[in-house]
């Protein structure tokens, strides 16, 4: 049977992870345990009977502190301090360090019991851990496009961040403790959605929605709102996240998303109604055109006044002819379905043979119309297509320049064909120069239907599809000056894009 | 007037097709109509009389005038005859190439360019 001061001795010596021994009243190493030789490296016999000022830094050496807390242990009976410990080799170590009086009954102090612990591994987690919710707290903290923010058990706002902010306009001291219904419409509100997503996030541990809230100014943005219920590790419930993001952008994009598909099957519908209905409204054309011709041919039977009648209908045939043709070359053009099939063309010749078809409406217009062509300006071009450009010009001013002289000149210029149609009419106002080739509903007027606009439009969209440019000017006495480049080409890389069968 | 000198239009507007049949006749042409490109292959295989052209129209229903020229250059008896493509679709110049056909005008066609077109295959009664 041991006796008890033996048994003491030997509980105290297999307690390994703390250093438990004793000072006499001046501060001398009386005991030493196997934790103590285990946590600061000296031996019993080492150790008994120094001084403890070995186990300080020398900061604290010199400032007294080994001796302080003796003094306060025996003033408050006990002591307890964390700090820095030096081993015998010299690492240091993080200790908590209790330092007890021990005194006999009638109250004189016999020494001092010193228990330490190496807190090195629970300090450096704990450090760990403070460090990680630093930076996790400054991550959330400084999100700008999410409102990430707590909710108490209650509802209220608990914390706040920069994307709260700005989502919301509060500031931080503004909003918490508030209840976070102040972010929602009156009308939900009042129909209890605020309970609802919170016990619909307890229920099912998560909670979204999008939809409307509101900010401080009363504006309204449209967020994705996401609410989870936050647990402590005892089960507790202790809050809710609430994560909203600002979608008013999106939402606006996709609405112009949706907005501009719609304007653009709009367009789509109406090209193809174009379409359809100028080939429609074509098909009567061809009958009325033969029969009002094979009446005019038979003027052996007719008075001249009946002839004509007979000319003027048949011109009228042809000119709602040639204006649906140009809502048909529109609608193509706008479909990009303008289609070139270039040949191999002498340009001179075929400006000169627009102007010989178009003799009778230059003389109704009361225009003399002066060529000046270059020969021998070949190329590959839609010779349909640049007639109709030279048509269209030429058309464009019988109609405003009537009465005046127009000019045409064909000439080279470098790599470049130049056609030049300039009439001696009132000219083009400023403003309109760019104007006239835009589509006519860009134009200002729906007069334009039939004049400017419409036909300049189409004409410039075949000079474009022949790689070339086609531009209006004052001339400087007067009148207008519409110019067109069209590169010379010897091969076809015309990009004419090929029309749907 | 020998049997080989009819003009097949082919059309399946009504009213342009008889109008197109009247004034050809007016002009001393014979003229007969067909409203698709198969009436027209019948037309044009019935045993009686020989065609000096064929004025095609290329949007019909039934059989259109692209689907009627392929099966006509297939058949040996038929693909001689001349086809001319009379079209309101603006790149009719085109789908000409692509037929292959002898020519082609766009409608609206006044009479007289018609008339010099049939004139180039098929000699007047008159």
């Amino acid at each position: 049977m041991l006796n008890a001061e033996r048994r003491l001795q030997l509980v105290i010596d297999s307690i390994h992870d703390s250093a438990i021994f004793m000072l006499d009243p001046a501060g001398r190493i009386e005991t030493w345990n196997r934790g103590a030789e285990l946590i600061k490296g000296y031996k019993r016999h080492e150790i008994l009977g120094k001084k403890i000022h070995a186990f300080y830094t020398p900061e604290e050496r010199a400032s007294g502190r080994p001796e302080q807390l003796l003094d306060e242990a025996r003033v408050k009976g006990r002591v307890e301090d964390e700090g820095w410990r030096v081993r015998k080799d010299g690492t240091r170590f993080w200790a908590d360090t209790t330092v007890t009086a021990v005194c006999e009954m009638d109250g004189e102090l016999i020494g001092f019991v010193r228990v330490t612990r190496d807190l090195t591994e629970r300090r450096q987690t704990e450090e760990q851990r403070l460090q990680e919710e630093q930076r996790f707290r400054t991550l959330v903290e400084s999100a700008r496009d999410y409102a990430i923010f707590m909710l108490d058990t209650g509802g209220r706002v608990a914390t706040w961040n920069e994307g709260a902010r700005r989502s919301k306009q509060y500031t931080a001291d503004e909003i918490i403790g508030q209840h976070f219904s102040r972010f929602y419409l009156d009308e939900e509100v009042r129909a209890g959605k605020c309970d609802c997503e919170l016990d619909v996030a307890l229920r099912e541990g998560r909670f979204e929605d999008e939809g409307w809230r509101i900010r401080k100014d009363g504006s309204r943005f449209w967020a994705n709102v996401v609410i989870a219920p936050l647990w402590d590790r005892t089960g507790t419930l202790i809050g809710f996240s609430k994560i909203t993001r600002d979608l008013t952008e999106r939402r606006a994009a996709e609405l112009d998303r949706v907005q501009l598909a719609r304007a653009q099957e709009a367009l789509r519908l109406r090209d193809e109604f174009l379409s359809i209905a100028s080939h429609e409204l074509r098909t009567p054309l061809v009958a009325l055109q033969l029969q009002i011709d094979s009446l005019r041919s038979q003027s052996v039977n007719l008075q001249p006044k009946q002839v004509s009648k007979l000319d003027r209908a048949s011109r009228n045939v042809q000119r709602l002819a040639d204006l649906i043709k140009t809502v048909l070359d529109v609608s193509r053009i706008a479909r990009g379905r303008l289609t070139l099939s270039p040949k191999r063309i002498d340009l001179g010749a075929l400006v000169g043979e627009v102007i010989d078809r178009l003799h009778e409406p230059a003389h109704e217009a009361g225009c003399i119309v002066a060529a000046d062509l270059a020969p021998g300006i070949e190329g590959m071009w839609d010779p349909l297509r640049l007639g109709q450009v030279v048509s269209n010009l030429l058309s464009n001013a019988f109609k405003y320049a009537a009465g005046s002289r127009v000019d045409v000149t064909l000439s080279r210029d470098g790599d470049d064909a130049v056609l030049c149609v300039q009439d001696r009419g009132p000219g083009i106002a400023a403003e309109h120069l760019e104007k006239i080739f835009e589509r006519f509903e860009r134009a200002t007027a729906a007069k334009n239907l039939g004049g400017m606009g419409l036909g300049l439009y189409v004409a410039r969209q075949i000079v474009i599809a022949h790689r070339g440019a086609i531009r209006a000017r004052n001339r400087e006495h007067g009148g207008a000056s519409l110019e067109v480049r069209l590169p010379i080409r010897d091969t076809c890389p015309l990009p004419a894009t090929k029309d749907e069968p | 007037m020998t049997a080989m000198h009819r003009v097949l239009v082919v059309d399946d507007d009504t009213e342009i097709r008889e109008t197109m049949i009247e004034v050809l006749e007016e002009a001393g042409y014979k003229a007969v109509g067909a409203s698709n490109g198969a009436q027209a292959l019948a037309q044009l295989r019935a045993p009686e009389d020989g065609w000096c052209v064929v004025l095609l129209d290329l949007m019909m229903p039934v059989m259109d005038g692209r689907m009627f020229r392929a099966e006509q250059l297939q058949d040996p008896e038929l693909s001689p005859i001349p086809v001319v493509i009379v079209s309101a679709m603006s790149d009719v110049d085109e789908a000409a190439e692509e037929l292959q056909v002898a020519a082609h005008v766009t409608k609206p066609v006044p009479l007289r360019d018609l008339v010099q077109i049939v004139d180039r295959f098929c000699p007047r009664a008159a």
